[in-house]
Order: C-alpha cells, then sequence, then structure tokens
C-alpha cells in the first residue's frame, strides 16, 4: 500500500471517512478545550471527569443498548462536572479526593458492564472505543455534543484565560469562579462523551491533554495556542487513522484504530519535546557563546512568583 | 461633600463569614481625592479593599458608589436596584498588594493589561479599537509602552507592579484601589508610581491606597483614614495623622513617627 493509498484513499471506505469526519471534528474541540485544561492545570481533574462519565456510558448500554450510550455518558458527566467543580471550589479535591471519586465511579461501571451479556465485548467497547463503527446515527449527536464545548470555551475564553492566569484578579473584577470552572468542567465532560464513544473513555485524555501541551511547547503566544493545538489535534487524528488503516490493511497487524491514533498523539508529542530540548540547548549554547547571561525566556517549569 | 462623592460609606461594616472584617466605616472620598489607609497588619484594610469590590459582604451599614448604594442588611437600597452592581463597580481598578502567578505563563504584558477592559466587555465582546487605544494609554501612563509585547513573567518586580497598575487604569477608573503599592519598590519605581497617582487624581480619579509609607501620604494623599478593626480617624493628612492618632490606632504596638516614617516594629515598607 502506498502512502496515498493510507492517507487519502483509505478515505473513499464509507466507514474510513466517517470516522475521519467525526475524528477531526471531536479532536479539533478536545484541543482547543485541551489549552485551558493545560492552562489552569486541570489535567487530573480531566482523568476524574473521564472516569465519571463510565458508569454513565454502561448504565446507558445497559438500559438502552447502543444508542443510550450517548444520552447515558451525558448525564453522568453533568453529574460528574458539578460535583468535580463544587469539590474545587469547597476545597475538598484533593488528589486524594479524586483519586476517590474516580475509582469508586470506575468501580460501578465495570460492576453495571459485568450484568451485561456480552461483558468482554462490551466493556472493551465501552474502554476503547470503536472509531471504525461509528453508526450513521451517532455522527449528528457526536458532532453536536463537540459543537456545544467549543461554545461554551468560546464564549469564556478570554475570562478562562484571565482565570488561569490571575484567579483573585478575575475574581475582583467581577467574574464567579464556580460559573467559570463549571463551564470549563462541563465543556471538558461534553468532550469525554464525545471521545468516550470514539476512542475509548480511557484514551479520550490523550485528546485533551496532548495538543495543548504541544501547543505550549511550539509557542509562547497566547491567542496562537489554540489553533496551533487543534491544527496538531487534526494531523494526528487524520495520520493515526492513516497508520492504523495501513497496518491493518496493508500488512495485516490487526491495530484497533483508537488506539493507534492516541499512539500517534503521544509519538508526536515526543518529536515536539525532542524539538523543543534541542533548540533550547542551541539557544543555551548561542548564549554562553556570547557570553551573557542565559535569557530568561524559558523559566523553570512549575517556577512560581508572588 | 458626599453629594458628588465617588465611594461614601455610612456606619458601614464587612464581615467575613468566619467573624473577622471592619466596621464603624464613615467616610467619602470626592473625584480628585486621595485618601491614605492606614492601620497595623490584620487591622482590616485589605478586607475594606476587598469589600468595595464586593469580594467581602456588606453586613452593616450603606456603602455608595458611584449612584447607586447597598444596604448591609441584607436589602438593597436607592433606586431599588441590585446595590453597586457590576456596572458600577466596573469604575474600579484595583491593585492587590502580591499576586501569585505561573512566570512561564504565555501571556503578554499588553494582554495582562487587556484583562482591565474585560469587565467592561462582557462576557461576549472581544476587545476593539477602543480598547487597544486604552490598553495602549495605561502602558504610556506607567511608562512601559515599549515593553507591550513582552511575556509578563519576563518583566522585573517593579515592572510588574507598574504593569498591574496599567491593568486597573485600562479600566478608565474614576476610583483606583491600591494594596500596599510601595512594598518592595525601588527608588525609581516609587518616584513613577508617585507620579502617575498624582496625575491621576488631576484627571478626577479617586484614590484609596493602603500604605506604611507616611512620605506617600504625605506626598499624594489629601486625606488620612485610620482603621484597627474599625474606623479610629478620618479627616485632613496634618489634622489626622498625629501621633496620638496612630498610636491610638496602632493600639499596644509601640510606634514612632517623624516627618518621613512610621516605625512600626514587625512592619516592613518605611
Amino acid at each position: 500500500m502506498s502512502l496515498a493509498d493510507a492517507l487519502f484513499g483509505a478515505f473513499t471506505l464509507p466507514f474510513m471517512a466517517r470516522a475521519l469526519v467525526v475524528m477531526l471534528v471531536l479532536s479539533v474541540i478536545a484541543g482547543v478545550v485541551g489549552v485551558l485544561v493545560n492552562l489552569r492545570s486541570l489535567e487530573f481533574i480531566t482523568d476524574g471527569l473521564t472516569h465519571a462519565v463510565f458508569p454513565g456510558l454502561a448504565v446507558g448500554l445497559a438500559v438502552g443498548g447502543a444508542s443510550g450510550v450517548l444520552p447515558g455518558a451525558a448525564v453522568a458527566a453533568l453529574i460528574g462536572a458539578v460535583l468535580l467543580t463544587w469539590l474545587m471550589r469547597s476545597g475538598i479535591a484533593s488528589d486524594a479526593g479524586i483519586a476517590v471519586v474516580l475509582t469508586a465511579a470506575f468501580s460501578v461501571g465495570v460492576i453495571v458492564v459485568s450484568k451485561s451479556d456480552d461483558y468482554a465485548g462490551a466493556l472493551e467497547e465501552l474502554l476503547f472505543g470503536r472509531v471504525l463503527t461509528i453508526p450513521p446515527s451517532d455522527v449528528v449527536p457526536l458532532v453536536m455534543v463537540s459543537a456545544i464545548a467549543l461554545l461554551l470555551v468560546a464564549l469564556t475564553a478570554k475570562q478562562q484565560v484571565f482565570r488561569a492566569f490571575d484567579a483573585a484578579g478575575s475574581r475582583a473584577a467581577g467574574n464567579s469562579a464556580f460559573a467559570l470552572d463549571l463551564t470549563l468542567n462541563v465543556a471538558v465532560a461534553l468532550v469525554v462523551v464525545a471521545g468516550a464513544s470514539t476512542v475509548g473513555s480511557l484514551l479520550v485524555l490523550a485528546l485533551l491533554v496532548v495538543p495543548g501541551a504541544v501547543a505550549r511547547l511550539l509557542t509562547g503566544r497566547l491567542w496562537l495556542l489554540f489553533p496551533l493545538a487543534g491544527l496538531f489535534a487534526a494531523l494526528a487524528s487524520w495520520f493515526g487513522l492513516a497508520a492504523g488503516f495501513a497496518a491493518s490493511v496493508g500488512a495485516g497487524i490487526d491495530l484497533p484504530a483508537g488506539s493507534t491514533i492516541v499512539a500517534v498523539f503521544v509519538l508526536a508529542y515526543g518529536v515536539v519535546l525532542l524539538g523543543r530540548l534541542v533548540r533550547d540547548a542551541a539557544v543555551r549554547r548561542a548564549a554562553s557563546r556570547d557570553a551573557s547571561p542565559p535569557t530568561s525566556s524559558i523559566p523553570a517549569a512549575g517556577e512560581r512568583v508572588a | 461633600m458626599s453629594a458628588n462623592a465617588v465611594l461614601t460609606f455610612e456606619d458601614a461594616a464587612f464581615t467575613y463569614p468566619g467573624g473577622d472584617g471592619v466596621s464603624g466605616l464613615d467616610f467619602a472620598i470626592a473625584p480628585g481625592e486621595a485618601v491614605a489607609l492606614i492601620g497595623p497588619n490584620g487591622a482590616g484594610k485589605s478586607t475594606l479593599l476587598r469589600g468595595v469590590l464586593g469580594l467581602v459582604p456588606l453586613t452593616r451599614g450603606r456603602m455608595a458608589l458611584g449612584r447607586r448604594s447597598a444596604d448591609g442588611a441584607g436589602g438593597r437600597t436607592s433606586s431599588g436596584a441590585d446595590g453597586a452592581s457590576h456596572a458600577d463597580r466596573g469604575m474600579v481598578g484595583f491593585l492587590p498588594q502580591t499576586m501569585e502567578f505561573d512566570v512561564d505563563f504565555p501571556i503578554s504584558l499588553e494582554q495582562v493589561v487587556m484583562q482591565g477592559r474585560y469587565r467592561r466587555l462582557g462576557l461576549l465582546r472581544w476587545p476593539g479599537r477602543a480598547d487597544r487605544a486604552a490598553v495602549r494609554h495605561a502602558l504610556e501612563t506607567v511608562g512601559l509602552a515599549e515593553f507591550a509585547s513582552k511575556r509578563f513573567g519576563s518583566l522585573s518586580g517593579g515592572q510588574r507592579q507598574r504593569g498591574l497598575l496599567a491593568r486597573a487604569l485600562a479600566a478608565d477608573p474614576s476610583l483606583l484601589l491600591l494594596d500596599e503599592p510601595f512594598n518592595g519598590l525601588d527608588q525609581p519605581n516609587r518616584d513613577a508610581l508617585v507620579t502617575t497617582l498624582r496625575r491621576l487624581k488631576g484627571e478626577g480619579v479617586a484614590v484609596l491606597v493602603s500604605t506604611h509609607d507616611l512620605e506617600l501620604a504625605r506626598e499624594v494623599c489629601d486625606l488620612v483614614l485610620l482603621v484597627n478593626g474599625r474606623q479610629t480617624a478620618f479627616g485632613p493628612v496634618s489634622d489626622a495623622l498625629t501621633l496620638t492618632n496612630v498610636q491610638r490606632c496602632f493600639e499596644g504596638v509601640e510606634v514612632e513617627i517623624d516627618e518621613h516614617t512610621l516605625v512600626v516594629p514587625g512592619h516592613e515598607g518605611h
């Protein structure tokens, strides 16, 4: 199979075209939402939400079959978002608290799934998605759920960035921390809902976390982060689907599509990280050659100033 | 005096849910006036400033900000509106004492200053030409125009402080609240701040500044407000800033006062 076949030809097949459309919409939106997750350092809360959604998926599947998955996940996501926002606000949300919530939710989900007839099959689908077997009737709901998440973030983006940068200043300027947190958490939860039924509830975290992290490595310019994260997510999803197709059809190695996509995300992150380290080293060498103190354009990660 | 006052208090108190707070507030600030807010640590200076911003509940008396007023009994007075509304607070600029932030945060100085415009813009509108002009003007006022596109975390402490003042000014405030703005400032930055405050007063901005710096109080302020859990004195600097008043305010703490300096053991500042 030629490269062109994998990158373009594959997507003339209806199920591949459908997978590409859903993955492009989902990953671009996850990338954009993920920039805020990155700026707020909400990665662990996001992980909590991915797990909180799992029992919803399971209950939805048990009650309504395949068509019950999305509504079930949506209900669980909204409950999870409100709960985690409240935990954050009340200061209870230590990492331990989040960890308890996420494992508790997950165990409930597994118990529910274990009651289904096809335990292994159902569990696999919920955990690792079914990007290549998305029913055509699911495409529109998935796109709509993602679009709502994008809308929530787009409407509050400047206030969200303000809060991420200076929480006290944002409150002093009259912004409700609770309302902003709830909006962002609901947006993240909706992306999780859409992602859970494509790449699965475990791997959707990569879609939310990796593009934002890549954008941070690529630029220090605030509003460039969002398009860069979206562009990276789109390219990585496309290449991931193509790679999975090439391996399965061309080489006869059966790769699960969702996991392949996530592997490409992480691989690309590694490449960008390596590039950044090489560039930083070059900058430092140049600076020491000039016998001037190194520029402080890249301070140590996590350094905080009062 | 209170007819055209920017900020008026009548027997008002701000109280945190835990019980701490500041009470007996009874003063007014007119446009172009500057008030030095002086008191020992933990006296409620920051509480008062945060109360004006709506971050600490008014539990007693009346506060009037601009035209509308809030009523501490829980009910809201005047025009039956929701007290000091968000729109009214839009005319308040605030310079915090410290700001915790990630120095690696990818945001430029001018983007930080633009945050001062957000309250005017509301949720849905994005900055336009007038907002960019206001940001440019605020940066020129504090003398940082050439640093506009620098990353905020790469600036020096004094430059950050001036940048945050520019953010407060970008809101085009009629009342400016400053919380210990001179702590940790070197002489050039301090002089620049004094010059800026004087110019703002000339433009009719009312200023309420908490400070230990009596020199500043004399240089910039017309009035002084002494607090220690409650208001202990208020009046023109020459009348109210007396050793007797200051000793009464800093009860139990040994203070000395001379032409320039308030010497309080355990206090930083001048």
